[in-house]
């Protein structure tokens, strides 16, 4: 047991001090804000250049220019040479042509957009809802309904997911902030995974290609070997999260410090807001509402509503959850990297071993996105979240969803067996697997080893 | 102090080490042969405790061998390195400290050996900044730190340039009369000589020969001589004048000598072997029969010629070793 301790301070140590380790340290988060920052400028450059669309219209439904703009399209009177509307088309002068004089006014159907580049989905969507709400609306006036009476009925804010809680009460439920925090966790398991696992392998193969190793296992079992470097890397990647943490929140302090005065003007120039908007419940009927100042107390609803769920959040439950997944996860791979780094004998031998241990991982994380955004406690969540292999991934995800503590301890449980199970079968092919060089091991190679030791 | 007795190892039902027992009292060094491939690393391992043996033990200081004994046993396989990325100073800290050194200790010894190896300046440089020579010196200091009783050393001349190689061989020496105890795998015979007072020789997994290098040396002695002469005494016998007056100012050879000069050795001797050296010197080699005693031989040398040199033959290792191993595997 000391000997893990010798191995783990030395694995820790010299990666510590590397300098690699430091500016990484330093500069990963600086890198992660940069790219989100780009991400999110070109999100923002984009959505306001290309997406304004310039439309040829020609129909009996009228729509008014604002209308129009709100979706980001510009609908513009066709010329009366059709051939001059081909040729604007093909030169790209106008975007599309839209023509729905003859068509009946209840489906859209046979309604035909001409254009040279295919619009997005979304665009097409939008321009869908665009005349959907301008047809029904022409249809409700054309029923006896005035314009006063149709914006009131105009439905605002959204529906806001509450939950009842062991003590009866009933909270707010922040599901999207939940899968925000859920995927947050799935992806830092992810990624530690594949980094600190394949910096097990790298340096359990480092020992084997610089024969150093058959020194080290004169001293050390290779058992404790094995151990001593998991654990040692464990620690670099907890210290290098703890440094973020603690970067990010000395980050975030700061900001906050600068935006201050901005935040706190914020409600002053929205004074007469409505108090039961903020409290994120329908505005009430109000056919005078001005849209502008009704969008902007939806929006700061909108963050409210996120800050109360932050409250709600079960935050220590997450935690907990995270860190015991996060630890078995990596524990349970690293294990399996190790062994993989101790049979081969160079880094191109590497990849076929890869490839089908990476697998699980990839494939928990596909699982992680999809099925348990639509259905967190649903049947295929419930079942990778027992999978030992994918459970560190989907539990993540299912953490912040109050997932039964049967499952969470079930799940655990099974990890933690998979866990000692695969360090034992570890330990035995880095056993015989150091010793080993010459030819490139196959998958019978393993299991002959493990039978030999 | 260590005893291997009736030791197998298995690769693949291949028998790799077959029955192999030996003895290696404390305080010598024992040699261990064989060509490539007979076993020697397989046993070693085994001695090194990096794997176990199939079938029989091995005993440390009348116990079973253990990992309890890894303080007491020092290492150097053939196949060796150490970490590039790290400096000299850590590297053999962390050596130490596997060993089961303290921190405090395994400082102060790391700096005595370093000056003694005259590489202190070096310390805090990285191993991949060293030199070759350097680097093994910090290779041996680190099988050493822990002053192991019992030191392995597989092949510990390979790669040493000779200046390191004989200060690694004062270095055992210094240690052996301190009571260490050696086992070295070489393939360089000259060493084992200069250095061993015992060893085995293993062949296709199985020990052909072993004991006390001057037993085995004298138990391969068959009676026969070197004769050296200042010149070919045949040359002599034709009636060269210009050497007969040397041979006169000795009576008793004088009257030999014109009486029967060559007969003497070369009929009633079985003649092994003969040549002349750059100094045209005339080395014979003589075996002598069960009737023919040492004295007789010594008296007919000296009326063959001018004898200036008389020694036995005793065969080398290398010859040993070479006899040994052809005639095994025809």
């Amino acid at each position: 047991m000391k000997n893990i301790w010798v191995v783990l301070k030395k694995e820790y140590l010299t990666r510590i001090k590397n300098k690699t380790f430091i500016v990484m340290t330093f500069l990963g988060p600086l890198l992660i804000a940069l790219f989100y920052g780009g991400a999110i400028w070109v999100a923002i450059q984009g959505s306001e250049d290309s997406s304004l669309k310039k439309i040829y219209y020609q129909g009996d439904v009228k729509i008014s220019a604002e209308t129009a703009l709100e979706s980001n399209f510009i609908l513009l009177d066709p010329p009366k040479y059709e051939n001059q509307i081909t040729e604007d088309i093909e030169n790209e002068k106008i975007d599309g042509y839209l023509n729905i004089q003859d068509v009946d006014l209840i489906s859209l159907d046979s309604t035909e957009l001409i254009s040279k580049k295919s619009f997005s989905l979304a665009e097409l969507s939008n321009l869908e809802r665009l005349f959907k709400n301008a047809i029904h609306e022409k249809a409700l006036i054309s029923l006896g309904i005035n314009a006063s009476q149709l914006a009131a009925t105009d439905v605002k804010g959204g529906i806001k997911s509450l939950e009842i809680n062991d003590a009866g009460e009933t909270n707010s439920s922040g599901t999207g902030l939940r899968s925000g925090i859920g995927f947050g966790l799935a992806m830092i398991i992810y990624i530690f995974i594949f980094v600190y696992g394949s910096m097990v392998m790298r340096s359990a193969m480092e020992e084997k290609t610089n024969r150093i190793v058959e020194v080290i296992v004169s001293s050390v079992k290779p058992f404790e070997l094995m151990m001593g470097k998991i654990l040692g890397v464990a620690l670099v990647g907890l210290t290098q999260f703890l440094a973020w943490i603690g970067l990010g929140i000395g980050l975030i302090f700061s900001l906050s410090f600068a935006f201050k005065s901005q935040l706190s003007e914020i409600p002053k120039t929205n004074s007469p807001v409505n108090p039961t908007a903020i409290s994120g419940a329908a505005s009430p009927l109000n056919g005078t509402a001005d849209p502008m100042n009704s969008a902007a107390t939806d929006a700061i609803s909108q963050k409210l509503a996120i800050i109360e769920g932050f409250n709600t959040i079960p935050m220590g439950e997450i935690l907990v959850i995270f860190v015991l997944f996060f630890l078995g996860g990596y524990l349970l791979y690293s294990s399996i990297f190790a062994a993989i780094g101790a049979a081969v004998n160079q880094e191109t031998d590497v990849q076929q071993f890869m490839m089908p241990v990476s697998l699980p991982l990839i494939f928990g994380f596909i699982i992680a996105q999809t099925v348990v955004f639509q259905a967190p406690h649903g049947k295929l969540a419930q079942i990778f979240s027992m999978i030992p292999l994918t459970s560190p991934i989907v539990m993540a995800v299912r953490a912040p969803f109050d997932v039964p503590l049967i499952e969470v301890l079930a799940s655990f449980g099974l990890l933690v067996l998979t866990f000692i199970f695969m360090v034992w079968l570890s330990a035995k092919i880095y056993r015989v697997g150091i010793l080993m060089y010459g030819k490139k091991p196959s998958w019978k190679d393993f299991v002959k080893w493990i039978r030999q030791s | 102090m260590i005893e291997v007795k009736n030791v197998y190892k298995y690769f693949d039902e291949r028998c790799v080490n077959n029955d192999i027992s030996l003895t290696i009292p404390q305080g010598s060094v024992f040699g261990l042969l064989g060509p490539n491939g007979a076993g020697k690393t397989t046993l070693i391992r085994m001695l090194a405790t990096v794997t176990t043996p199939d079938r029989g033990e091995i005993w440390f200081n009348q116990q079973p061998l253990s990992s309890k004994h890894i303080p007491f046993i020092g290492y150097m396989p053939e196949e060796r390195g150490l970490y590039r990325k790290m400096s000299v100073v850590d590297q053999l800290l962390y050596f130490a400290e596997l060993k089961g050194l303290k921190r405090s200790e395994a400082k102060d010894r790391v700096k005595h050996w370093m000056k003694k190896m005259d590489i202190l300046d070096w310390a805090d440089k990285k191993m991949e900044e060293l030199s070759k020579g350097m680097a093994q010196k910090v290779q041996f200091i680190s099988t050493i730190l822990h002053q192991p009783q019992f030191l392995i050393l597989d092949e510990p001349f390979s790669g040493f340039d000779p200046v390191n190689a004989d200060l690694i061989k004062e270095l055992i020496i210094e240690m052996k009369n301190e009571g260490t105890t050696f086992l070295f795998s070489t393939h360089r015979m000259d060493n084992v000589e200069e250095l061993c007072d015992n060893l085995a020789i293993i062949h296709q997994g199985e020990k052909i020969l072993d004991g006390k290098i001057h037993d085995i040396r004298r138990s391969f002695f068959q009676n026969e001589y070197d004769l050296c002469f200042s010149e070919n005494p045949m040359i002599l016998t034709s009636g060269d004048s210009n050497n007969i007056p040397k041979n006169q100012e000795n009576d008793i050879h004088t009257s030999t000598l014109s009486s029967q000069p060559d007969q003497l050795l070369f009929n009633q001797y079985k003649i092994q072997s003969m040549h002349s050296d750059y100094d045209n010197r005339f080395w014979l080699r003589v075996q002598t029969n069960q009737n023919q005693t040492f004295q007789t031989l010594l008296n007919d040398a000296f009326k063959t010629g001018k004898l200036i040199g008389f020694q036995e033959y005793v065969p080398s290792i290398h010859q040993i070793f070479v006899n040994q191993v052809t005639e095994k595997e025809s």
